[in-house]
Formats: structure tokens, C-alpha cells, sequence
């Protein structure tokens, strides 16, 4: 195995398909059939063909669920990633620095053990919209979202809390919620249609069991951004939290559709 | 899912695919919820398959979310081609899983693998899709078709990372042998596939050998 290999012919790269496509060349043999499929006018359909096969393969590994925590480490991981964009200086950010929320959780927990608050701060500036916000000047409405982003951080960095991102069903009404182990829940978001008269916001918590409970009800001004705080959620490992629109305050049963909603888990 | 007699579930997939590819778009624009999104329609299928070749929950997920942010900074790339995202997603897990394996293995060592397709897997997309409505049976008469040596092979490559020199040093088979199994393991599994794809839309009969 050369780490040299001279170019190949296409009939070289038909006898190496099957290899190639089960990655069981060498490191110079795989590059030099990529080179030459990527210079080479001809399909290559083998190759195609082959690979075709690779879901089936990768079908008969036994299915394993991964851990709920390996989602928040990705997207902490992609929103540290817009957060280094160069688009925006980091001066923009009128969000607190990590530091300074890394000072406040340090001054609330003595346990280094919970990553939560960290992550769910870069995941809070991701959910800000890719900085569209910021970046039409709106800063009034991002000001006022990421206060309470900043509000729900404190409830979610709570030993035992969950954590959610709730997402709209049509287009409109992101945020974050956060479900402290003692029942109390903190939400916020941004993009809702404003209220008007007696037409309100309503939460729902839906456990184990499948009812949905009401949390309690909010208005929006014209920002389009809430923060709503209840008390009184089912603590379970994993919890529905939804958002519908209703008539008036004081519902029992959701009115659909569904605004925006989201799963919290624990950090695994 | 044109030209050619596309199998009737491949011209089905592409439903799967077109969403697949507007939540890439929106991932491409940076939305983490899409990134969310994908992550949660492939996970499963992402771990699974990082877990069996590296054996190691801790690796495992270091290569899912590896490869989900490959993802996410290539996605721009990835849309000018054209190939199903879930067997591109499969291939950037497949590829950092083996590196992870064979990182763990001190003899070798290997460069950064790319994270975006070869250009010939991405032109045509007759094969997108295919395990979508995979169910066990197919997987096991594909499977089936395979001859122990030929399993072997395979499952030596995908699964353990061995490279086919080294499956041959290990099995004590010729190279030109290894090569010859891979082939004919892979024609045969695509020929039952093909086989089940036209002609059984409820029970396949195919009898695996």
C-alpha cells in the first residue's frame, strides 16, 4: 500500500468499487479513486450501485436510541458555530457574555456538574434567528426575548430541570421552556401574533398519562415576545409542553391547532 | 426517476427526500431547528450505526454529533448535489465511525476523511432512500443472500473498519479473493433488493438462500 498511488483507470476503479464503497481501502488507494471520479466524465454507475446497498447494511445494526443529551451538545456545538460567524461582531451581542452567566451560575451552584446553562445560552442566541433580528435592528424585541431566554436559563440550570425548544407548528412562535424539578415552569418566546381582546396564549403540559393540563394563560404585545411563569407541572423524565391560542383565558382543553411545542428531557 | 425502470418503492422515497432536502436548505441558512429536525429524523439510524462499529457509547456519540455538524457547515455544499441526505448523512457517520475505530488502533493512522460525498455517489439518485420502509424481513433476506464468506468480507469492512489487505491477512485469503467477495456480496444483496422493490409490495417471498 503506497501512500503514491498513480492515477487510476476506469476499469481500476470498477475493480475497486466494492472496496471503496465499504471503506476498506487504504487511505491512497480511497483518495486516488476519488480523484478519479472526480475528474472522470463517466458515471461510474457501479459505484452507485454498490452503495445502494449500504442502507441495508446499515439497517441490520441493531437499533440503539442515543442519549438525550447528545442532542443538546449538537446543537450547543452548531449554535457555538453561528456565534463565531463573522457577520456579527461578538460586541453586537447584546446577550450576556458566557462569562458573565458562567459568574452567575457559579454563584448559584456549587456543582461544575450541570453543562445546561452554558449550552442553552448559545442555544438561546441560535434561536434568535440566525441573528436576522440583530441584523434588521430589532434590537428592542432581541433585547427583550433574550431577557427572558436569560429568565428560563435560570429555571433550566436547576439541578433536575428540563430543558425544551419549542418549535412552531406553522412557521411562527419559537422559544425555549424550562421544567424545574419542583414543578415550576419558566417559558419564553418570540415571533407570536400579537393578542388582542379576550384572546390569549395558553400552556400545556402534557406527562405520561397524555392529558394535557393547562399551565396558565399570556398575552403578546406587538414585539410578538412572551415570558410566562406557572407553577404546578407533573415532573416526569420527558414532558410535552405546548402553546395553543385560545378564545379566553381559563381553558381546559386545547383549542387547535397548535402553536408551538417541544419535548423536555433531562441532560443525560 | 426517470429514464431508467426505477423500482417502484425508489420513485416512492423521494417524498422522504424532498423534505429531507428543505430541512437541509434551512440548515445550509444556519436554523438550528432544522438542525434539530434532522437530527431527530436520522438519529437513530446515526447512532445504531456508530455504536456497532465502535462498539463504545462514549465514541459513538462523539462521532453522531461529529458527523451532524459535518453536516450542518457542509450542508451548503452538500445541496448542489443531488443523492438522497439520509445515505449522505449514512456515509459521513459510516466514514468517522471506521476513522474512530482506526484512530483507536495504534498501526494506523488515517488523514481527515471529507465530510462531502465523492461526485459519483451524489449524481444519480436511483438508490436514495432505499432501507425508508425497510422492515426486518428485507434486511434479513438481503442479508441472506450473502454467502458466509462473502458476509464475512463485507461485515469485516463496513462494520470492523478493516481495510481489505487486512481482511485478507486476517482470513488468510487472497487479496484478489477478498476483492472478488465484496463484489459479488454486494451485487447479490443489491439483486434481492431490486428483487423485492418489483415484484412484492406486501409479503416479499424472496426465500433468502
Amino acid at each position: 500500500m503506497t501512500d503514491q498511488t498513480p492515477p487510476l483507470t476506469c476499469d481500476e476503479i470498477r475493480d475497486l468499487a466494492a472496496p471503496f464503497v465499504l471503506g476498506a481501502l487504504a487511505d491512497g488507494e480511497a483518495e486516488a479513486v476519488r480523484a478519479h471520479i472526480a475528474s472522470c466524465p463517466e458515471l461510474h454507475a457501479e459505484l452507485v450501485d454498490f452503495a445502494s446497498v449500504l442502507p441495508i447494511l446499515a439497517a441490520s445494526a441493531p437499533v440503539l436510541e442515543p442519549p438525550a443529551g447528545l442532542k443538546v451538545r449538537l446543537l450547543a456545538a452548531a449554535a457555538a458555530d453561528l456565534a463565531q460567524a463573522p457577520i456579527v461582531p461578538a460586541a453586537q451581542i447584546a446577550f450576556p457574555s458566557a462569562s458573565e452567566r458562567e459568574e452567575r451560575r457559579a454563584r448559584r451552584f456549587s456543582s461544575p456538574g450541570t453543562w445546561l446553562l452554558r449550552i442553552a445560552a448559545v442555544l438561546a442566541i441560535g434561536l434568535l434567528g440566525g441573528w436576522n433580528v440583530l441584523l434588521q435592528g430589532q434590537l428592542g424585541e432581541a433585547r427583550t426575548y433574550e431577557q427572558s431566554v436569560a429568565s428560563v436559563l435560570d429555571t433550566a440550570s436547576q439541578r433536575g430541570a428540563l430543558a425544551a425548544i419549542l418549535r412552531p407548528a406553522e412557521g411562527h412562535g419559537a422559544g425555549l421552556a424550562a421544567v424545574a424539578a419542583d414543578g415550576s415552569v419558566a417559558l419564553a418566546m418570540r415571533d407570536l401574533a400579537p393578542t388582542a381582546g379576550s384572546t390569549v396564549y395558553e400552556a400545556w403540559v402534557i406527562a405520561g398519562d397524555g392529558v394535557p393540563r393547562p399551565l396558565g394563560s399570556f398575552t403578546v404585545g406587538t414585539n410578538g415576545t412572551a415570558y410566562f411563569e406557572a407553577k404546578g407541572s407533573p415532573v416526569e423524565a420527558s414532558l410535552i409542553l405546548v402553546v395553543t391560542r385560545e378564545p379566553r383565558a381559563g381553558a381546559q382543553t386545547p383549542s387547535l391547532p397548535i402553536v408551538s411545542s417541544g419535548t423536555a428531557t433531562t441532560e443525560g | 426517476m426517470s429514464e431508467t425502470p426505477t423500482p417502484l418503492r425508489l420513485r416512492v422515497a423521494t417524498v422522504t427526500d424532498d423534505a429531507d432536502r428543505s430541512v437541509l436548505i434551512r440548515v445550509s441558512n444556519g436554523e438550528l431547528i432544522a438542525l434539530d429536525e434532522l437530527y431527530e429524523r436520522y438519529k437513530t439510524m446515526a447512532y445504531s450505526i456508530a455504536y456497532r462499529i465502535t462498539n463504545d457509547a462514549t465514541l459513538a456519540e462523539d462521532v453522531v454529533q461529529d458527523a451532524f455538524l459535518g453536516a450542518w457547515r457542509n450542508a451548503e455544499r452538500y445541496i448542489e448535489g443531488r443523492g438522497s441526505v439520509k445515505t449522505w448523512l449514512l456515509s459521513i457517520v459510516h466514514h468517522r465511525a471506521i476513522d474512530a475505530v482506526r484512530r483507536r488502533r495504534p498501526t494506523i493512522e488515517l488523514p481527515e476523511f471529507e465530510a462531502v460525498p465523492p461526485p459519483a455517489l451524489r449524481a444519480p439518485d436511483v438508490w436514495s432512500e432505499v432501507a425508508a420502509s425497510l422492515d426486518a424481513v428485507e434486511v434479513r433476506a438481503a442479508l441472506g443472500a450473502l454467502s458466509d464468506v462473502q458476509r464475512e468480507a463485507i461485515e469485516l469492512a463496513y462494520f470492523s473498519g478493516l481495510t481489505q489487505q487486512e481482511i485478507a491477512d486476517r482470513t488468510g485469503t487472497p487479496l484478489g479473493t477478498v476483492k472478488s467477495r465484496m463484489r459479488l456480496g454486494l451485487l447479490a444483496m443489491r439483486n434481492v433488493m431490486t428483487m423485492n422493490d418489483g415484484t412484492s409490495m406486501s409479503g416479499p417471498e424472496a426465500e433468502p438462500r
